[in-house]
């Protein structure tokens, strides 16, 4: 009976795997799981790169195949999540992206607002975000750093960005103060092009 | 509210080639050549900043001058953050005596996300030529500013005392940024001065970013004699072009890790660096360790390691095809564990480690 068992859940396994040939790599205990949860994104319209992208790490890291189905889990929760704030519209990268930010610490509303302030793509923007709360920034001030460029600022001029406001909501500045306050008399003195 | 462990510190190098048309209150009118090079340091609890300018003018005489200032900032308690702050000077022009100055603030910073408010104090010395003595320097100021979108407004009062000179200023200055398009206008007056001139004056400029490396600069204007620096008033027409010399790095630079060496010695520094190049090639080279092999692990490779190739400097790299976007890595020295490298930010991996994120842009 438990070879019959066994048997069943290696034809499982193998089935998948043909489905998704680089599942082939993962644990053959988590692998029958894991395509059943990438089955079960697939029909809800979301993206199974990040998903596989997850499995394989775990396999690279040696991690026992309930680690591995649990992270996988844990990711189609959170691309769920990203998903709905983000809208329907979000490409793949956007709610990758987004889901990363949700699992930093950033709010949802926050994903929302941005999907309402910036054309998309969003995915630098969201990027962003995810980085300054991962970094330990407090999420709301990373999300207003992040809000108030939205609607204007470049890629490139957001990442620039966040070099800058990191260090200034670091000290307990709003961002806003990282661009507008320039008080003292040396700072006239050094306008530019001033001779 | 405790800084974020991976606060880090950001280098910019630039250094300003421009001319400029100008005339000192009592001289006649020049036009002159300058550079500019400057360079700062943001760390994560203050600044340093190290300017130069050497100007030649037309009629062959030059002036060089320099400055160098640092702040540091306190952790803020109810909103409120202190700073405190010294910076030097000289400047010198043709065989005229030179200035030097030595000053030291203290500011309070009141802010939410947008408007605050800053209480600032100075004193220092101040010295014109070799045989007079310095003269002290106190002087208090107050500020606030508001902010909307990529808009900002700061308005200042100022009075100083530099040995029997006095004088108030009280100016407002608007900053605007539209995508690469930095503005700046400030307006002001002088006004219960003794010594140190009296009127309205008014600057405004304009930083055009071409590329991330380089900017053109345009800025004119009227502004008052500054005692505390010897500078004497003037209006000015002037454009150059910046150039940075020094890339922002991306992340911290090289620091110990978790996890331990394959020797079971204490872990080394590993340090990643993102390089991207063209045709969505991107090389990636990690800094510092003392290995015999090193490999990379990522979305991008599938998750299968990769082994680096050695780099000069004792550095590893490979160049690989690596998409826009957030991508998650690990290195590995000589078959030991799996580490997240600094130049990312390191997050739970899900599987009891930490993985490293990091963006291509």
């Amino acid at each position: 009976m438990k070879r019959v068992a066994l048997l069943a859940v290696l034809m499982v396994a193998t089935r998948a795997a043909a489905q998704e040939p680089r599942l082939e790599r993962v644990d053959p205990a988590a692998r029958a799981p894991v395509a059943a949860l990438l089955d079960s994104a697939r029909a809800t319209g979301l993206s199974t790169e990040p998903l596989i992208q997850r499995a394989l790490e775990g396999t690279t890291k040696g991690a026992p195949a309930d680690r591995v189905i649990a992270a996988v889990r844990r990711l189609v929760a959170d691309l769920g999540r990203a998903r709905e704030a983000l809208g329907p519209s979000a490409a793949p990268p956007e709610i990758e992206a987004g889901a990363a930010a949700l699992r930093a610490g950033a709010p949802p509303s926050v994903l929302t607002q941005l999907r309402v302030a910036r054309r998309p793509p969003l995915t630098m923007a969201l990027a962003v975000l995810a980085d300054l709360v991962a970094s330990g920034v407090p999420a709301d001030r990373a999300a207003a750093a992040v809000l108030t460029l939205a609607s204007t600022a470049r890629d490139a001029d957001l990442l620039e960005f966040r070099r800058a406001v990191e260090r200034d909501i670091a000290l307990g500045a709003p961002p806003a103060a990282a661009t507008a306050v320039r008080l003292d008399a040396s700072a006239r003195a050094a306008r530019p092009g001033r001779p | 509210m405790s800084f974020p462990r991976t606060a880090h510190p950001q280098v910019n190098a630039t250094v300003d080639l421009g001319a400029s048309a100008v005339r000192y209150d009592g001289f006649l009118p020049s036009s002159a050549a300058a550079v500019t090079p400057t360079f700062t340091w943001d760390g994560a609890r203050g600044g340093l900043t190290i300017r130069g300018t050497y100007l030649r003018f037309e009629g062959g005489n030059r002036s060089l001058q320099g400055s160098v200032g640092a702040s540091v900032f306190t952790q803020p308690v109810r909103g409120w953050r202190g700073e405190l702050s010294a910076s030097a000077g000289a400047s010198s022009y043709a065989g005229f005596p030179s200035f030097w100055h030595a000053l030291g603030d203290v500011r309070l910073h009141h802010d939410s996300d947008r408007h605050g408010l800053v209480i600032g104090a100075t004193a220092g010395r101040s010295s014109f030529g070799t045989t007079r003595p310095a003269r002290p320097v106190a002087a208090a100021s107050i500020a606030t500013w508001l902010r909307r979108d990529q808009v900002a407004v700061l308005a200042s009062v100022h009075r100083a005392f530099i040995g029997d000179t006095q004088y108030s200023d009280i100016d407002m200055t608007v900053r605007a940024r539209q995508g690469t398009l930095a503005l700046e206008t400030s307006v002001g007056a002088r006004f219960w001065s003794r010594g140190a001139g009296r009127g309205v004056f008014g600057e405004g400029s304009g930083t055009l970013a071409l590329t991330e490396r380089i900017a053109l600069v345009f800025s004119a204007g009227r502004y008052p004699t500054d005692p505390i620096r010897g500078s004497i008033a003037g209006r000015y027409a002037a454009a150059s072009l910046r150039v940075r010399l020094h890339s922002l790095p991306h992340r911290d630079p090289p620091r110990l890790v978790n996890g331990s060496g394959a020797s079971g010695d204490p872990p080394a520094p590993v340090a990643l660096a993102v390089r991207p190049e063209r045709d969505g090639l991107v090389r990636l080279i990690i800094h510092g360790p003392a290995a015999d092999r090193v490999e990379i692990a990522g979305d991008f490779t599938q998750w299968q390691p990769v082994l680096l190739a050695p780099a000069t400097g004792g550095a590893w790299e490979a160049l690989l095809l690596i998409p826009r976007g957030v991508h998650r890595i690990n290195v590995r020295l000589s078959g030991g564990a799996w580490l997240a490298p600094s130049g990312t930010t390191r997050v739970h991996d899900d599987y009891g480690g930490d993985v490293g994120v990091f963006l291509v842009p």
